[in-house]
């Protein structure tokens, strides 16, 4: 358990003061404003690269039938990362004010949208998956380390070594560790301590923006952390998210074993068109889709065909309530193969502007269809 | 999680540059968009990067809405000391899409600009106002960004190959730069 020094829980009442006061030009952390939205980062995504931005700012920016790029340093992905829970109770934590505000805005702009972001942050990538139970706060992650000792505090320890984080990465599914406790979490895939995730791809990259705030908010126990690891780590790449696409070479080796190797969708006729897994967050799916036939919500639940396999109890990204028990069933309607051979039917317009109104692309091939 | 599926209304938030839907999405357009919840979240990324611009300030770039309508803006770009553009001024038209900014705004010269990259009509080739746009660039970046074309042709994929074969000759290059900006 995080002893009480490293908690964020004796945050200076001064800049709670200064926050609720204060607009968004006086944030007590500038580095925590969305490159994207320009305000101040709600429901924090870490890409593999280090960088951050609100859930639906890189959700909105990645690519619908290709690997996306980091809109910071280039480097591409694929999967659309968790919701790191540690940013969000820290920014929460930092920021109370305008992270309520941010909020509000958001929950609007999803209502006038009829889309979701995930609700129950802590519960919904803990390992007992327990989300149903409802209220977040009083219950621990089972089978964990991390909590979140007192009121509000945010456990800034990793989950690993148990002592602050020193130079932390952000996985797939969100948590955080060293990145020099990395390699304990498996040879060819990392699997998360924390919820049992695997990390598809390599090791990600340091998030600076996370280290250098840790670095000023803890100065002498970070100064501790870097000299006891200082003999071990100069093998991972201290440049971090800065560096953007240059990774080490352990890293980069990583990448070549792991399953994320974005070259393989270079071959697009296995892309669904704008279709996500919502197990590991790769986006688009390649190869076999699974679609769930009882989830009513509009965006619908998939899975690729790896996370079917595995059986993933995961529910949505979108806070769809998916359930075990639902049907799934192979889905090839949003197939680019598919597609294309829908337009060569309709012969007009070309695929681009189909997809522009993807939304009515069933519909509007019907119509097309009558008109020949 | 399927985009726009089943008429899931942010599906249109990802229109391919190249599509006759994307290069129609004018000014005129854009306040219709911006009546939906999308479009507050644009309405407020200008908004700020208009405060930001306003408070900071580059030296030789600055832009400002044009009219009552956010998204579309004017900017001005002056010529970089020491280079032929030395001592001129150019407005230029940057109209925003209602996707922006994951999508770049459309930039054009308004003022003639004799360059390698800009053709007749105003038109700039750069590459991070196609496809090598980031949603992490703004306002200031791109006309930053122009500044720079300005003394840096790209002369090897030219709009204007006229001036791109004059580059070689700086003086007779000057020449054409003032007689153009004059003209204007």
């Amino acid at each position: 358990m995080a002893s009480e020094d490293r908690s964020v829980s004796h945050a200076p009442e001064k800049k709670e003061e200064a926050a609720a006061t204060a607009g968004f030009d006086d944030l007590v952390d500038p580095r925590f404003q969305c490159c994207v939205c320009l305000e101040l980062i709600y429901k924090p995504v870490v890409i593999a690269c280090g960088h951050m931005s609100c859930f639906w700012c890189v959700h909105r920016a990645m690519d619908y039938h290709r690997q996306s790029y980091c809109a910071i340093c280039r480097q591409p992905y694929i999967h659309f990362p968790s919701i790191c829970q540690l940013l969000h109770h820290l920014l929460l934590k930092l920021e109370p004010v305008e992270y309520k505000k941010r909020e509000k805005e958001v929950l609007e702009t999803e209502k006038s949208n009829g889309t979701h972001s995930p609700q129950n942050i802590d519960l919904l990538y803990s390992k007992g998956n327990n989300y149903e139970n409802g209220k977040d706060g009083d219950s621990k992650l089972e089978g964990s380390k991390i909590g979140f000792p007192g009121e509000d505090s945010v456990d800034v320890s990793c989950p690993l070594c148990k002592e602050l984080l020193y130079q932390p990465a952000v996985l797939n599914c969100g948590h955080v560790y060293c990145v020099s406790c990395l390699p304990s979490l498996g040879d060819e895939a990392l699997k998360c301590q924390v919820c049992g995730g695997l990390h598809p791809g390599g090791f990600p990259n340091v998030c600076l923006d996370l280290d250098h705030f840790l670095e000023e908010y803890f100065p002498s126990e970070y100064e501790s952390r870097r000299n006891q690891l200082k003999p071990e780590n100069s093998q991972y790449n201290p440049e971090g998210s800065s560096s953007g696409t240059s990774c080490s070479k352990d890293n980069m080796d990583r990448q070549a074993k792991g399953g994320t190797n974005v070259q393989k969708n270079l071959n697009l006729s296995n892309v669904h068109i704008g279709v996500g897994c919502d197990s590991c967050g790769v986006y688009p799916i390649m190869g076999m889709r699974y679609k769930c036939k009882d989830c009513t919500e509009r965006i619908g639940f998939d899975l690729c065909g790896e996370c079917y396999n595995n059986r993933s109890k995961l529910p949505g990204r979108f806070n769809q309530q998916h359930t075990s028990d639902h049907r799934m069933e192979l889905d090839n309607t949003r197939l680019y193969g598919g597609l294309i051979a829908q337009l060569a039917l309709i012969g007009a317009g070309g695929i681009g502007e189909a997809i522009a109104d993807d939304h009515e692309i069933e519909d509007d091939t019907d119509e097309d269809a009558e008109l020949l | 999680m399927a985009r726009g599926e089943n008429s899931e209304s942010h599906g249109s938030g990802n229109v391919p540059a190249s599509s006759p839907a994307a290069a129609s999405s004018t000014a005129k357009q854009a306040p219709a968009a911006a009546r939906g919840a999308e479009g507050q979240s644009v309405v407020r990324r200008l908004q700020s990067e208009l405060m930001a611009l306003m408070m900071g300030g580059d030296p030789g770039v600055s832009a400002f809405p044009e009219g009552d309508n956010i998204f579309q803006w004017i900017g001005t770009i002056d010529g970089s000391a020491a280079t032929v553009y030395e001592g001129t001024s150019y407005r230029l038209g940057l109209a925003f899409p209602s996707d922006y900014p994951y999508k770049p705004p459309k930039v054009r010269f308004e003022t003639p600009c004799f360059h390698p990259n800009v053709d007749t009509h105003g038109n700039i080739c750069l590459d991070i106002l196609q496809d090598k746009w980031s949603s992490a660039y703004d306002v200031r970046t791109i006309l930053l960004s122009i500044q720079s074309l300005l003394g840096e042709p790209n002369n090897d994929s030219p709009l204007n190959t006229q001036a791109a074969a004059l580059w070689a000759n700086q003086e007779e290059f000057r020449k054409m730069v003032e007689k153009l900006y004059k003209a204007a």
